[in-house]
């Protein structure tokens, strides 16, 4: 199945998968264009406007230093999105290239590998997570690492079990008596026909990989503050929660409509694989 | 043939043990600051360091201090605490109180919420129940265990003036402040699992009521309360209790973040003090522990499903 069929299949869905698409709309020109929405700075302090519960000055509120909750919020959209699809990017194309050379070389490379990256899987994502970030201690490049070392061997081994059942098609078989390398019957021959399977599990794991970013961000393990990002908002709330719930109430609710839209889009195309 | 796969699991999931022990290993001792520099803080002392390096092993080459370590965990012993002087054992089965606690309860309500949702929406599948659950699960899979446990504590406290209590009281302590303190934490929790169980389920009743053996038995006359219960609920109740499995991982992981919030003195919380304290002896011992458990929830689970399935015993 190809990669166009599988859009096509997306768009001839139901009402929640547009809705999906519409809000996925939004994240992207969010991210794209923070300043054209939100008017104020995300990191200029204030402390005379302290917690301040939403107004129509400041829509979302303001935080205990008086920074705007809206502008910060909005910003954070780039900032944790980007590094969560930043993280998964890598660890996709890592992972993919490994598993797919993995699974087609077979043999003693494929024991070690998996083996190796079996390792990681021992424990749950958020413990390996708190681990790599807690070591190596908090920042947007160790987030990032954590992120991507986390979920290298999900991409690894769907790559792998991939490789593995197109090396026994005939196709693969018609091209190596044809005479063509192993190189290229891998790359020009069998990505191809595993790359949509790699893009579904891209769509699927980036819920899981944003509520592990977040997660961090609210145990302090996140980026360096005041770069606003929506797990460390989170964490900044978490003291105020009591007397200044909005702090918390706003990127939670952003983490839940990004999660829940790329959540249907990954349905969907995991539907479309299904029947395709 | 059962004891020969148990066997082969056992050994791969020892090395599997192995070496993930060994990676913690090499990247807590590769990455600069360990305690003695938190100890000292910014005056070091040249001598104090060397003494102090040396009081604690560190001097020593990495390799010596692993199978140092791998030494005595083979004799069941884990090591001190380096900050609490208390043994590593005992401060992970404290901890493990605390989360096994949260994660049965967390099981329990799940799977007492999320298995017969998913077979009401796998049964009435394309009609309004089906979308209003499919709704609940989409939210419940989105929102994340902590925003929802902040959400929670805003709720109840709004509404019925009510928060738990402050300081954690164990079970045998105080059943009543237990149960109190516990209460949201385990909901908040118990949101996400009941949504990836009523998922699941749902998924795995869709497919049963497709098959053709659920077409002959209709075509035999039989009720469909009797082909819903006899008939599928066997069989959706193998991938479920797999699943099961899966969502005692998610909720062991789940609880290192819900204990952080609600300051409950569990394995989660032991873990992250230990490694921002860099206390070696208790974050190789509790990640241990942890990995332990998955892998043995793991082997629990695939002994489980050849009970179930007779056809997997052959």
């Amino acid at each position: 199945m190809s990669l166009t069929q599988t859009w096509h299949g997306v768009m001839n869905s139901s009402l929640a998968r547009w809705a999906s698409v519409c809000l996925l709309c939004f994240f992207a020109a969010v991210i794209v264009m923070p300043e054209l929405i939100a008017q104020q700075s995300p990191i200029a302090l204030n402390p005379t406007r302290a917690l301040q519960p939403p107004s129509m000055a400041h829509w979302f509120g303001t935080d205990d230093v008086g920074r705007d909750l809206f502008a910060r919020v909005i910003y954070g959209t780039r900032v944790t999105l980007g590094l969560v699809a930043g993280a998964l990017l890598i660890s996709a194309l890592l992972g993919s290239a490994l598993g797919l050379m993995s699974g087609f070389a077979g043999g003693l490379i494929d024991m070690i590998l998996s083996r190796l990256l079996d390792v990681i899987l021992t424990f749950p994502p958020i413990i390996a997570g708190v681990v790599i970030t807690g070591i190596l201690g908090p920042g947007a490049d160790h987030l990032v690492l954590a992120l991507s070392l986390v979920y290298l061997p999900m991409f690894f081994r769907i790559a792998r079990a991939g490789a593995i059942s197109e090396n026994n098609r005939t196709y693969v078989e018609a091209s190596r008596s044809l005479g063509f390398s192993e190189g290229h019957i891998l790359v020009k021959e069998v990505t191809p026909n595993v790359l949509p399977v790699i893009l579904t599990q891209y769509v699927i794991l980036f819920p899981l990989a944003l509520q592990i970013e977040s997660a961090l961000g609210f145990l302090g393990l996140g980026v360096a503050p005041p770069t606003p990002d929506w797990g460390s908002i989170l964490e900044q709330g978490k003291n105020f929660i009591l007397n200044a719930w909005w702090i918390s109430l706003w990127p939670g609710l952003f983490l839940l409509a990004s999660s829940l839209a790329v959540m249907v889009l990954g349905r969907s195309l995991q539907e479309r694989l299904g029947k395709g | 043939m059962i004891l020969h796969l148990f066997l082969q699991k056992m050994v791969s999931a020892l090395l599997g043990i192995f070496l993930s022990s060994l990676a913690v290993f090499v990247i807590i001792h590769c990455v600069p600051g360990d305690i003695v520099g938190q100890m000292l803080g910014q005056t070091s002392d040249p001598v104090a360091t060397q003494a102090l390096r040396a009081f604690f092993g560190l001097d020593r080459p990495v390799y010596e201090q692993f199978f140092d370590w791998l030494a005595q965990v083979a004799q069941g012993n884990l090591g001190v605490s380096w900050y609490q002087g208390r043994s590593v054992v005992s401060l992970i089965l404290d901890a493990f109180s605390v989360t096994a606690e949260l994660a049965l309860l967390t099981l329990l309500i799940a799977t007492l919420v999320g298995v017969p949702l998913g077979i009401l929406a796998g049964i009435c599948e394309g009609s309004r129940v089906d979308a209003v659950i499919q709704g609940f699960n989409l939210i419940g899979l989105s929102a994340p265990v902590f925003w929802v446990g902040l959400m929670l504590l805003v709720g109840v406290s709004a509404t019925l003036g009510w928060s738990p209590p402050f300081a954690y009281a164990s079970m045998t302590e105080n059943l009543k402040d237990n149960l109190e303190i516990v209460l949201l934490p385990v909901l908040s929790l118990s949101l996400l699992q009941a949504a990836a169980y009523s998922h699941f389920v749902r998924e795995c009743m869709v497919d049963q009521l497709r098959r053709d053996y659920v077409r002959a038995l209709t075509a035999k006359g039989l009720s469909p309360t009797l082909i819903y219960f006899k008939h599928v609920l066997r069989n959706v109740l193998i991938p479920v209790v797999t699943f099961m499995g899966l969502i005692l991982i998610q909720i062991l992981g789940g609880t290192v973040i819900i204990e952080s919030l609600f300051s409950l003195p569990g394995l989660g919380r032991l873990i992250l003090s230990a490694i921002q304290g860099r206390d070696y002896p208790v974050v190789q011992g509790a990640l241990l522990f942890v990995a332990c458990i998955a892998i043995s929830i793991n082997l629990l689970i695939d002994l489980l499903y050849g009970l179930i399935d007779p056809r997997l015993r052959k």
